[in-house]
């Protein structure tokens, strides 16, 4: 069978990728998907110890959606009110606030 | 190597290229499906790992609903394509700190810890069902359950304030 | 199946919830003009919650409740005060308040937030842990960016969720890394017991420390993860920013100090110590310096909170040596809870006049507002540490506390930057009683509810600075409660 090592390795993979995302992309609605690709690399971490242990992993990452769930609605409804106002979304143009 | 390890590196190319995919393409539309893609792929390890009933609410509420809402809110504001910039000031720190400790964490954990980890066995019957989860759900974490039924309300009425007055003022 | 402990552990949530379904209905029924009522009925609200909670949710002998989920103990306890406290000030500086005061949804979002705050403060378990946070965390979100009609409203509430998420995110990614390795545990408790029997190499524990911390670190805004508070603070509504720097921090402090000290400890790793005092330095010295440069009162208050993130984080590191540690961090999380919420209610009002949160609209205040004037004297001499107020007890405790646990550095450093803190608090109360302003003759109106919410707290800061005994009694029960 597959050794667990292989998917902690896989998640951190893809949880750097998505770090990375939030890091260097300057669209805001991408720096938000890459947000959800960390909280799957999370999910797909969880659901694989759950495997070794007990099911509590995957009650988590049940959570953990409903969480993301509520998050976007509410993070992409801020982006739809930020763009009525500045008509962008760009990160650099969206800081009016600076010192 | 047996058939269930080279399944597993198959789909584990795929998901890496699609994350990538979503990292580097220039239209945030593209971002969205490749994102569609890797979390389908995640979807079929959560099947792989016994656990049905979260890979079906992978594909239905994340790969459906929520993505579709990302489409939908992009291609409503015309957000496909933005220049290049340079980098932001105050993410900065935050990058070197997270970098140091993911890259530390990732190699030690791979390399040391893990391979004392227990390989997985194949799921016994029932495991992860939706039988199984809702009796956790319902008994032990009844009342994370009802919370989170305040959490999406909250949601609810949190995306109707964001964007309800902007229409009467136009 | 239900007890009535479960049902007196949770009375301040039902309570609060029973409250938004009050308010979601009234709101629906009532017509324009009368909406001032969803202000007094919250305020009322609150006031009966906090009665009820004090005398009926009394922590029993029972701690661990609802599977584990939560713990009914004193830390929680007085937490739980300290929010419904603070949730009402803010909501009393709210009345009056065109475009946040007389709409439902403002309070709606208050009620759930603090509700999520009295489940972060109770949460044994990693799962209730996550979904309070987030419970806490996303009426904030929108509450920070509530004014959708003004310039900068919208966008601190937008960089104050992309930034929480992402911290958020890392967070996860720590309590996944926390789960795998305790084999299987997700409540906090047995957690720390398996982490112990397990022996998790130093490196593991003390990464995963890291990414945890990343979430917390967001939530108290400490260095280097403050940058979002400058920002958001600015464009917040006022009561809101208040809100947010007293409350959510104290919040966010609750979870951390049962966090670290149950499972840091039971992992063997004494490095922990330094990374906190490392870091309350930075906090600390930062926010002092950087505060001086401001010129808009709501950034400099933003400075000031993140230094005083890092006075917190002096009692947080000396905790681990000394059960004074966690009382000297509750007590100063008590005080600035008061003093930063009149503050914050003194920048509102005078907002309200003059349309600034320039240093500079501050001048003759004094002849513009006597009451204004003191409460602004008291609340930044207390934010100075200066006695007899409670900031200058809340100081020498959190001070104490790390000479008791012999971190001699950290103690000298922050007397010194106690020291550096006393010069732009000065310079504010330098505007408000020196300066002219050509405005002398026109008097600041103050309404009568944001009258009674200021003297409430300004007669708070000078009781905690003059009576210790009852409150250290208190909050050292909850320092033995962690345990």
């Amino acid at each position: 069978m597959v050794p667990v090592s292989y998917y902690v390795a896989l998640s951190a993979i893809l949880f750097s990728i998505g770090t990375l995302g939030v890091l260097i992309r300057r669209n805001a609605i991408v720096i938000f998907m890459s947000v959800e690709l960390m909280l799957n690399s999370a999910n797909l971490l969880f659901v694989a110890f759950s495997r070794l242990y007990d099911l509590e992993g995957q009650i988590f990452v049940f959570f953990v959606m409903t969480v993301a769930a509520a998050e976007v609605a509410v993070g992409l409804a801020m982006i739809v009110a930020v763009f009525r106002n500045k008509r962008s979304i760009d990160i650099d143009q969206i800081s009016s606030m600076k010192g | 190597m047996t058939p269930d390890v080279i399944l597993f590196l198959i789909l584990a190319v795929v998901a890496i290229a699609s994350a990538l995919g979503m990292l580097l393409s220039k239209n945030a539309v593209y971002s969205a499906l490749y994102l569609i893609l890797n979390l389908a792929t995640i979807a079929v390890f959560y099947l792989l790992l016994g656990a049905p009933f979260i890979a079906m609410v992978q594909v239905t509420v994340y790969a459906g609903a929520i993505m579709v809402l990302f489409l939908f809110v992009i291609m409503l504001l015309g957000a496909e394509q933005l220049r290049r910039a340079r980098t932001l000031g105050w993410q900065q720190p935050v990058a070197v700190v997270l970098a140091v400790v993911l890259v530390a964490e990732a190699t030690y954990i791979i390399f040391t810890k893990t391979s004392s980890l227990p390989d997985i066995e194949a799921a016994e019957a029932g495991f992860g069902s939706p039988q199984a989860i809702g009796e956790l759900l319902f008994n032990q974490y009844l009342l994370p359950f009802e919370i989170t039924s305040v959490l999406l309300l909250v949601a609810m009425i949190g995306a109707i304030v964001m964007t309800r007055d902007g229409k009467k003022k136009e | 199946m239900f007890t009535p402990e479960m049902i007196l552990a949770i009375l301040p949530e039902i309570s609060l919830l029973v409250l938004v379904g009050v308010i979601l209905v009234v709101d629906l029924s009532i017509s324009k003009e009368r909406k001032g009522i969803l202000a007094w009925l919250t305020v009322g609200g609150l006031a009966l919650t906090f009665v009820l909670t004090f005398l009926l949710s009394r922590p029993g002998d029972e701690t661990e409740l609802w599977g584990g989920m939560i713990r009914h103990d004193w830390l929680a306890y007085i937490f739980n005060l300290v929010f419904l406290f603070g949730a009402g000030i803010t909501a009393l500086f709210a009345i009056g308040w065109e475009q946040v005061g007389k709409r439902g949804e403002f309070y709606i979002l208050l009620l759930t937030s603090t509700l999520g705050m009295s489940l972060m403060s109770a949460a044994g378990d990693l799962i209730m842990l996550f979904l309070a946070i987030e419970t806490a965390s996303i009426p904030l979100y929108v509450l920070a960016g509530f004014m959708t009609k003004d310039e900068k409203s919208p966008e601190a509430g937008f960089k104050y969720l992309l930034f929480g998420a992402m911290t958020t995110a890392v967070m996860l990614y720590g309590f996944t890394l926390l789960y795998g390795f305790s084999g299987g545990e997700t409540n906090i408790y047995e957690l720390a017991a398996n982490i112990q029997a397990g022996e998790l190499p130093v490196l593991v524990s003390l990464g995963t420390l890291l990414l945890v911390l990343v979430g917390f670190g967001f939530k108290v805004s400490m260095v280097p993860f403050h940058f979002w508070a400058p920002d958001v603070y600015e464009g917040a509504p006022t009561p809101v920013a208040g809100f947010l720097s007293t409350a959510s921090k104290a919040a966010g402090f609750a979870v951390m100090i049962r966090f670290l000290l149950v499972i840091f400890p039971a992992a063997n790793i004494p490095q922990w110590v330094i990374v906190i005092g490392v870091i309350s330095v930075l906090s600390m010295a930062l926010g002092n310096t950087l505060a001086l440069a401001q010129k808009n009162i709501k950034r400099l208050l933003a400075y000031s909170s993140i230094a005083h993130a890092g006075y917190v984080l002096m009692g947080v590191a000396a905790a681990a040596h000394t059960s004074l540690g966690v009382t000297s961090v509750v007590y100063y999380l008590i005080v600035y809870l008061v003093t930063s919420l009149a503050a914050f209610g003194v920048v509102a009002i005078v907002w309200h006049t003059t349309g600034s949160d320039d240093v500079s609209a501050y001048d003759g205040l004094s002849r513009r507002s006597p009451m204004l004037a003191v409460a602004m004297l008291v609340a930044f001499l207390s934010l100075a540490g200066v006695p007899p107020f409670g900031g200058f007890i809340a100081k020498v405790l959190v001070i104490a506390s790390a000479v008791d646990a012999d971190l001699i550095w950290l103690a000298v450093l922050g007397v010194l930057n106690a020291i550096i803190g006393l010069y732009y608090y000065l310079i504010v109360l330098k505007h408000v009683y020196l300066f002219r302003s050509d405005e002398d003759e026109t008097p600041i109106k103050v309404a009568r509810p944001h009258a009674v919410a200021l003297t409430i707290c300004i007669i708070s800061i000078i009781i905690l600075g003059v009576v210790l005994a009852p409150w250290f009694e208190w909050t050292s029960f909850a320092a033995d409660a962690i345990f």
